[in-house]
C-alpha cells in the first residue's frame, strides 16, 4: 500500500525502515494506543493490574508520554537501546502483581498477558488502517505482523508467543475476544472516567475551564469513536451501545488522521510534536532542534494564553508555597487518584523516577527498596485503623511523621542513582536526566541547572515531600504530569 | 526625543549613544509612601499611582529610542516591610503585570526580571512573570528588566560563588570574566540612573552596572513622575561631560533635572 511496505529492511525487522518504527513517531499511534488500551482492560488479569495500580486515570499524560517514549525506544535503531527498555518493561511488569476483586490473582508479566497486549495494538492498528481507508494488502499485513512478533519477542524472548501465521493470529483474536474478555471494572473506568475526567495538558493546565468546555464535546465524542470500532460481541458483553452516527464519525476520525499523514508536513503530524504541544515536560528522543522553533511558539502562545485571560485574582490556596496537607495528599501522594494512598501510589512515584533515569536492575531495586521502606513506615504511623490504606483524614491527621528516616534514605538512593558520574554532586545534565526539562525551558522552580551538593538535594527533596513545599521541578514529576 | 535646543555638540562618544540618548537608562523609583502620605492615604495606594508613572517612563523610553531601561521595583530589603503592604505591593505587581503585558508584548518590548527567587514570592506572580518573560523573549525594540526581590551585593556574591564553584583561578577572573557571571550577563552598563523624590542613594541596586553610570535626582515623588520629567533627565545628562575616570573638565554647570 501506499507507504506501508519498503522492501530491503527484512534483517531488521524492528528499525528505522520498519513499518511499526514509522508508526510509532505518527499522531495516530495515539489513536491505536487509546483503543488498544479498551481491548486489554477487559481482559480480566489486565483490568484488575489497571485498577489497582496504575495511574492512567489520575495522570493520563503521564502515562501517555511515557508509553510513547517506551514504544519509541522499544525500535530504536541501537538494539542495545531496544533491549534495554525491553528489560526495563520486564522489570515494571514483574512488580505488578496482585489479586483482583474476585480473589483472582494477576501478574503483568504472564506471558498469555503480554500476548495480548501486543495483539491488542496489531489488531487496532490494522482497524485504523482499515477504517482510514488505507487497508492493508496481505504482504503488507504478513509484514507489520511479522514486526509486532518481533515485538513481542524482544520483550519476552522466552514467554508467549503470537501464533505463528496470520490465518491464525484471527483465530486466536476471535477466541480471546469471545472467550477471555470480560465486562470489567477497568473498561467503565476508561471509557466513562477518563474521557470525561482527563485533566488539562499541561499547557492548558491554569486554564480549567477552557479545558473543561473542549473536554465536554471532546471526551464523549472520543469515548463514542472507540466504542463504535470495537468488536460487535464485545460490545455488547460490556453493555455498549454504539450512538448512532458515530460510525461515520469514526471513519471521519481515522480518516482525517490518515490524510493529515498524508498530506501535511511531516513535522505537523509527529507525535513528538503533538507531545510537545502538550507537555512542555515532553523531551523527544531524536530531532529535537527541528522541534525547538515550534515549542519555542508553543510556550509564547501559552503565556500569552495564561497572560490574558481573566486569572484568580484572590490568594487561593495555590498562591501560597506552602500547600495544605489534603491537597499535597491529592496532587502528590495518590498517584492513583483513588482517594486512599496505598503501596502502588509509592510504586508510580518509583517507577515515574526509574523510568526518567532509566535505571538499570540494581538501582532501581534499591530504589524500589527505598520506597517500600517508606510505606512501612507510613503504614505503621498513619495507618490508624489497620486497613493497609492510609486516607486523606489519617495522612492530614499526622503529616509530621512523613519525613522519618525511611524518606531520607529516599533522597539518598535518589541522589545516587540520580549522580551517574559519581562526583557526589548532581549537575546540570544529571538534573535534566532527572527533571527531563527540554531546551531553553525555564521550569521555574529555579533548581535545575544547578550543581547540588548531596545535603543541597536530600535538603530540597525533603522540603518537597515532608515540608509540602512548591517546586517547580517535583511539581512536574509528579503533581502535574 | 528631547526638544532640540541646538546643543547636541555636547554629544559624548559612548557606543550606542550616538544621538546623546542614554543607552540604557535605570530608575529607582522612590516616593510611594510619601506621596501617599502628604494625601493621609494608606501606602498602597502610593504603590498603585505608581503604576501610571512606570507605564508612562516606559512610553517615554520607548520613544526616545533607549535600548534598555530598567527599573527598581523591590529590593531584597524591602520584604522587611508590614506583611499586609506587602501582599499589597505583590498584588498591585501582578495585576499591572496582567494589565499590560499585551501592550509591552506588542510594543516589541522585551520583559525580563532581575532576582525573583525568595519562596515568598507567590506562585501566580512567578507564573506571571515567567509567562511574560517567555511571550517577550524574541523582542528586540527595548529591553525593559524589573529589579524584583533584587540586591546588587547579592548578585555579586552569587558571581563570585559560580567562579569558586568551578574552580576558577584567581589570575583568570578579570572584570569582563566576573561580569560574565552576573544575571543577564548581555545587560550594557547603566549609563543614567534616576532616583526620585530627592533621595541620594544607592540603596544596593545594581552595584556592579552602576560604576560609572550618571546620577540624577529629581524632587519629584514617583507617582508624578510623567515622560516630561523623564525627558528632562535625559536632557540634563546629555549635558554632562563623561569621563569615565579620565581626564578632568570643568565641573557640571546648567539647568538640573528637577
Amino acid at each position: 500500500m501506499s507507504d506501508a511496505a519498503p522492501a530491503g529492511t527484512d534483517a531488521d525487522p524492528l528499525g528505522p525502515g520498519s513499518m511499526l518504527h514509522r508508526l510509532t513517531h505518527q499522531t495516530r499511534w495515539g489513536l491505536v494506543a487509546t483503543r488498544a488500551i479498551v481491548l486489554e482492560a477487559a481482559h480480566p488479569q489486565i483490568g484488575a493490574a489497571l485498577i489497582t495500580n496504575s495511574t492512567f486515570v489520575a495522570h493520563p499524560w503521564r502515562r501517555l508520554r511515557n508509553t510513547v517514549l517506551s514504544a519509541q525506544r522499544m525500535v530504536d535503531p541501537d538494539s542495545e537501546v531496544r533491549r534495554r527498555e525491553a528489560a526495563r518493561l520486564n522489570r515494571l511488569h514483574a512488580r505488578i502483581t496482585g489479586t483482583d476483586a474476585e480473589n483472582r490473582p494477576f501478574n503483568a508479566a504472564d506471558p498469555e498477558v503480554r500476548a495480548w497486549v501486543v495483539a491488542t495494538l496489531f489488531e487496532s492498528t490494522v482497524t485504523m488502517y482499515r477504517l482510514s481507508g488505507e487497508s492493508l494488502d496481505g504482504p503488507a499485513l504478513d509484514r507489520l505482523y511479522a514486526e509486532f512478533q518481533a515485538f513481542l519477542a524482544l520483550m519476552d524472548p522466552y514467554g508467549g508467543k503470537l501464533p505463528p501465521t496470520l490465518r491464525e493470529f484471527w483465530r486466536y483474536y476471535t477466541s480471546v475476544v469471545e472467550e477471555r474478555l470480560e465486562n470489567t471494572e477497568a473498561v467503565h473506568v476508561i471509557l466513562d472516567r477518563l474521557f470525561a475526567q482527563v485533566p488539562a495538558p499541561p499547557l492548558l493546565r491554569d486554564r480549567p475551564a477552557v479545558w473543561a468546555a473542549g473536554r465536554a464535546i471532546a471526551g464523549p465524542t472520543a469515548s463514542a469513536i472507540i466504542v463504535a470500532s470495537l468488536p460487535e460481541s464485545l460490545r455488547a458483553r460490556l453493555g455498549l451501545a454504539e450512538v448512532p452516527g458515530t460510525r461515520t464519525l469514526m471513519h471521519a476520525a481515522c480518516l482525517s488522521t490518515s490524510l493529515a499523514t498524508r498530506l501535511l508536513p511531516e513535522s505537523w503530524t509527529r507525535l513528538d510534536t503533538v507531545m510537545t504541544m502538550l507537555d512542555p515536560g515532553y523531551t523527544p528522543q531524536r530531532g529535537g532542534e527541528a522541534l525547538a522553533g515550534l515549542r519555542r511558539g508553543m510556550a509564547k502562545a501559552g503565556a500569552l494564553l495564561r497572560l490574558i485571560t481573566p486569572g484568580q485574582e484572590t490568594a487561593a490556596a495555590g498562591d501560597s508555597a506552602v500547600r495544605s496537607a489534603s491537597r499535597f495528599f491529592s496532587e502528590v501522594l495518590d498517584q492513583t487518584g483513588d482517594g486512599h494512598l496505598r503501596w502502588p501510589d509509592l510504586a508510580a512515584m518509583a517507577r515515574e523516577i526509574a523510568t526518567r533515569l532509566d535505571l538499570d536492575t540494581q538501582d532501581e531495586d534499591r530504589l524500589f527498596a527505598a520506597f517500600a521502606d517508606w510505606w512501612r513506615e507510613l503504614q505503621k504511623e498513619l495507618d490508624t485503623d489497620g486497613d493497609g490504606r492510609i486516607t486523606g483524614g489519617e495522612y492530614a491527621a499526622a503529616a509530621a511523621a512523613m519525613a522519618g528516616p525511611a524518606l531520607i534514605r529516599i533522597a539518598e538512593v535518589l541522589f545516587d542513582v540520580t549522580d551517574t558520574d559519581d562526583d557526589q554532586v548532581i549537575d546540570a545534565r544529571e538534573c535534566r536526566a532527572l527533571f527531563r526539562t527540554a531546551f531553553d525551558q525555564d521550569p521555574g522552580g529555579g533548581d535545575v541547572g544547578e550543581r547540588l551538593t548531596r545535603g543541597e538535594f536530600v535538603r530540597r527533596f525533603l522540603d518537597f515531600m515532608a515540608g509540602r513545599r512548591h517546586s517547580g521541578v517535583y511539581d512536574q514529576m509528579f503533581a502535574q504530569s | 526625543m528631547a526638544a532640540n535646543d541646538g546643543s547636541d555638540h555636547v554629544l559624548l562618544p559612548e557606543a550606542g549613544d550616538v544621538r546623546g540618548v542614554p543607552h540604557h537608562v535605570a530608575c529607582v523609583m522612590d516616593g510611594n509612601g510619601r506621596w501617599a502620605a502628604q494625601r493621609s492615604l494608606p501606602r498602597v495606594e502610593g504603590h498603585r499611582a505608581a503604576e501610571t508613572a512606570v507605564i508612562d517612563v516606559i512610553e517615554a523610553a520607548h520613544t526616545a529610542g533607549v535600548g534598555w531601561l530598567s527599573l527598581y521595583a523591590f529590593s531584597t530589603e524591602n520584604w522587611r516591610r508590614p506583611a499586609a503592604e506587602v501582599d499589597d505591593l505583590l498584588r498591585l505587581v501582578r495585576r499591572a503585570l496582567r494589565k499590560h503585558a499585551l501592550s509591552l508584548h506588542t510594543r516589541g518590548i522585551r520583559c525580563r526580571f532581575l532576582g525573583v527567587t525568595d519562596p515568598r514570592i507567590p506562585p501566580a506572580l512567578a507564573r506571571d512573570i515567567a509567562d511574560l518573560t517567555t511571550l517577550t523573549r524574541d523582542n528586540r525594540r527595548m529591553t525593559l528588566t524589573v529589579a524584583f526581590d533584587h540586591g546588587g551585593r547579592r548578585d555579586i556574591v552569587e558571581a563570585a560563588r559560580s567562579l569558586i564553584r568551578d574552580g576558577v583561578p584567581p589570575e583568570q577572573v578579570t572584570e569582563e570574566s566576573f561580569a560574565r557571571r552576573l544575571p543577564h550577563p548581555d545587560m550594557p552598563e547603566v549609563d543614567l540612573v534616576i532616583r526620585t523624590s530627592g533621595e541620594q542613594r544607592i540603596s544596593n541596586f545594581m552595584l556592579w552596572q552602576v560604576a560609572y553610570a550618571e546620577w540624577v535626582f529629581p524632587r519629584v515623588l514617583w507617582p508624578d513622575f510623567r515622560a516630561g520629567h523623564f525627558w528632562e533627565c535625559l536632557e540634563t545628562y546629555r549635558r554632562r561631560d563623561r569621563r569615565f575616570g579620565g581626564v578632568q573638565a570643568p565641573a557640571l554647570t546648567g539647568k538640573e533635572c528637577r
